[in-house]
C-alpha cells in the first residue's frame, strides 16, 4: 500500500520572505497514528497547509496515497481540523456539516444523514440548530472535529487540535481520535504537549525551523539519545540553545 | 438557505420602492415626459437594474471577504472542488438574491406604476449580463479587501454614483454637450441602458451597443476572478 502520505522537497517561502519550509521530506505509513512535535513557528502548520491545498508551496512534491496531492483525488481523502476554530458565524452546526459535506460532493439527503450521524457522535445534539459563535470553545473544537470527519477521509490531520482545551475536553478529544484510528483511519497529530504525543503516537518527527530533525518511536528517540524522557530529547533536539519558559511549563 | 433575508432582500426591496414612490408617484406629475414615457414609469428599469447590480455586488463581496476574514474559506479551498467550480458557487449564489430581488421588484413596480415589460429576451440578457459581471466585480473586491470598510466604500464612492450618472433619473440623451458624451464613458450607463431597453423597448442608445458594452465588461470582470481563484492570490498566503 502507498503511504498515506508522502512529502519530497518541500519548501515554502512567505511573501514577507520567511522560509517556513526547507526542503523537507517525509514519509507516513498508511494506518499510523503519527505525531508532528515543534515549538511554536517550527512550520507545522505551514506544512498542513500545503498538504491541504490551503497555501501556496514553493517546491516539492506531495502525494496521498500515492495520488498528487494537487489533485482532487487527494483532497478528497484529506480531512482537516485546523488550529483556530474557523467557522461560519451564520451557520448553525447542522448547517456547517450540511454545506461540508456538499463541499465533497455528496448529495443532499446522504449529507444531511451524515450531519445527523456525526451530531450524535460528537455529542452535539441539544446544539444542532445553534450558530457557531454561540456555542462554548470545547464544542466548537468538536464541531470542528465532526466537519474533519464528516466525509470519511482516510487521512485525518488535526493541527493543535488539544492546544488551550481543558484536561476533560482534551481527554475527550483523544477518545475520538483513539476511535477512529483503530478503525484504520491514518491520524497526522501536531502538537507541543510531550506526553500526548508519547501516549497516542506510534511514531513521532520532530520539526524546526522547517526541517525534520528527528523521526523515530518515541522509544526509539529517548534511546538513540540516550535520554530517559521525550522532554529531554525534544530539548536537546528542536529546542536548541533557546529553551523558552513557556515551553517548560507547557510541558508540565 | 436565504440567511439574513431582511437585509439582503428586504431592505434594498423597500429602499427601490421609496424611491419610486417619492420621485416618480409624487415628483412624477410636475416633471415632463421623457423620451415619450411618463416619469414615474421612466425610472423604474434604472432603479430596479441598481437594486440588482448592488445586491449581486455587495453579496459577493462580503460572503467572500467574510469567509476569508474568519477562515472558513479554507473548508471550501480545502474541498476536491476546482477553482472553476469555486467560482461559479459564489456566482451563483450571490446571482440568487439579486434575482429574488429583480423578480419581486418587478412584480410590485409594474401595477404600481404602470410600466410596460416590453423586450422580455433582451432584459433577461441585460439582467443575466449585469447580475454576473457585478456578481464578479464583488469577488474581485472581497478577495482584494483588506478590512469591511474597503468594500462599501467601492460601494458608497464608485458604483452608486456612477450608476446615478448613468441615467437613472434623468436622460443622458438631454444633458447637452459636453456631458452626454462623458457620460457615455461611464460603464453603468450601458448598464441603465440595457435595463431600459429591455422594460420600455426604448433607450438612447441601441441595444446591441448598450448589451455589447455590459457584455464585455463582465466577460473582463468574471475572467479577473477566475485568475483570482485558479491562482490562489490573496485567497491562500
Ligand atoms: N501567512 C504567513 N505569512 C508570513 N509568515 C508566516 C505565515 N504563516 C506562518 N508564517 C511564519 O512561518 C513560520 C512557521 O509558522 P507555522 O507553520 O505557523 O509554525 P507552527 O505551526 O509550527 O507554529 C513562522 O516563522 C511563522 O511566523
Ligand atoms: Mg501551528
Amino acid at each position: 500500500m502507498p503511504p498515506a502520505l508522502s512529502i519530497k522537497g518541500l519548501s515554502k517561502r512567505y511573501g514577507d520572505g520567511t522560509l517556513a519550509l526547507e526542503d523537507l521530506d517525509l514519509e507516513i505509513p498508511a494506518g499510523s497514528f503519527f505525531g508532528l512535535l515543534g515549538p511554536n513557528g517550527a512550520g507545522k502548520t505551514t506544512l498542513i497547509g500545503a498538504v491541504c491545498n490551503l497555501i501556496r508551496v514553493t517546491g516539492g512534491e506531495i502525494s496521498v496515497f500515492g495520488q498528487p496531492g494537487t489533485g482532487m483525488a487527494a483532497r478528497r481523502m484529506i480531512g482537516i481540523a485546523e488550529q483556530e476554530p474557523n467557522l461560519d458565524k451564520f451557520l448553525t452546526v447542522y448547517e456547517t456539516l450540511l454545506y461540508h459535506g456538499g463541499y465533497y460532493g455528496m448529495r443532499g439527503a446522504e449529507a444531511a444523514e451524515r450531519a445527523e450521524q456525526m451530531i450524535d457522535a460528537f455529542d452535539l445534539r441539544a446544539k444542532r440548530d445553534v450558530e457557531a459563535p454561540k456555542l462554548s470553545g470545547g464544542m466548537r473544537r468538536r464541531l470542528l472535529l465532526a466537519r474533519a470527519l464528516l466525509h470519511r477521509p482516510r487521512l485525518v490531520i488535526l493541527d493543535e487540535p488539544t492546544a488551550g482545551v481543558d484536561l476533560e475536553l482534551r481527554h475527550e478529544l483523544w477518545r475520538y481520535i483513539r476511535g477512529l484510528h483503530e478503525q484504520g483511519t491514518t491520524i497526522l497529530l501536531t502538537t507541543h504537549y510531550l506526553e500526548e504525543a508519547e501516549a497516542l503516537c506510534d511514531e513521532i518527527a520532530l520539526i524546526s525551523r522547517g526541517r525534520i530533525v528527528a523521526r523515530d518511536t518515541a522509544e526509539g528517540l529517548k534511546r538513540s539519545h540516550g535520554v530517559d524522557t521525550l522532554e529531554e530529547v525534544y530539548l536537546r533536539t528542536v529546542a536548541g540553545g533557546r529553551i523558552a519558559m513557556d515551553q517548560l511549563e507547557e510541558v508540565e | 438557505m436565504l440567511k439574513l433575508w431582511k437585509q439582503t432582500i428586504l431592505a434594498p426591496v423597500i429602499s427601490s420602492l421609496l424611491f419610486m414612490i417619492v420621485f416618480g408617484l409624487s415628483l412624477g406629475d410636475s416633471i415632463a415626459e421623457i423620451g415619450g414615457f411618463e416619469y414615474r414609469i421612466f425610472i423604474v428599469p434604472g432603479l430596479i437594474a441598481m437594486a440588482m447590480a448592488q445586491s449581486a455586488y455587495s453579496n459577493n463581496s462580503s460572503t467572500i471577504f467574510q469567509a476569508r476574514n474568519d477562515r472558513y474559506l479554507d473548508d471550501i479551498i480545502a474541498a476536491p472542488m476546482s477553482a472553476r467550480q469555486v467560482h461559479l458557487g459564489y456566482l451563483a449564489g450571490g446571482a440568487m438574491r439579486s434575482l429574488i430581488i429583480g423578480i419581486v421588484l418587478t412584480a410590485l413596480a409594474l401595477p404600481l406604476t404602470g410600466a410596460p415589460l416590453e423586450r422580455p429576451l433582451e432584459l433577461l440578457l441585460a439582467v443575466l449580463l449585469t447580475i454576473t459581471g457585478f456578481g464578479a466585480l464583488g469577488i474581485i473586491v472581497g478577495i482584494y479587501a483588506q478590512s469591511w470598510d474597503n468594500q462599501s466604500f467601492i460601494n458608497n464612492i464608485v458604483i452608486l454614483p456612477l450608476i446615478f450618472l448613468g441615467g437613472v433619473f434623468y436622460s443622458v440623451g438631454r444633458l447637452g454637450s459636453p456631458w452626454e458624451q462623458i457620460s457615455h464613458l461611464n460603464p453603468l450607463f450601458y448598464v441603465v441602458e440595457a435595463m431600459r431597453y429591455g422594460f420600455l423597448g426604448a433607450a438612447d442608445v441601441s441595444p446591441w451597443l448598450s448589451l455589447g458594452v455590459v457584455g464585455a465588461i463582465t466577460i473582463a470582470l468574471v475572467a479577473w476572478a477566475q485568475l483570482l481563484f485558479s491562482t490562489g492570490h490573496r485567497l491562500k498566503p
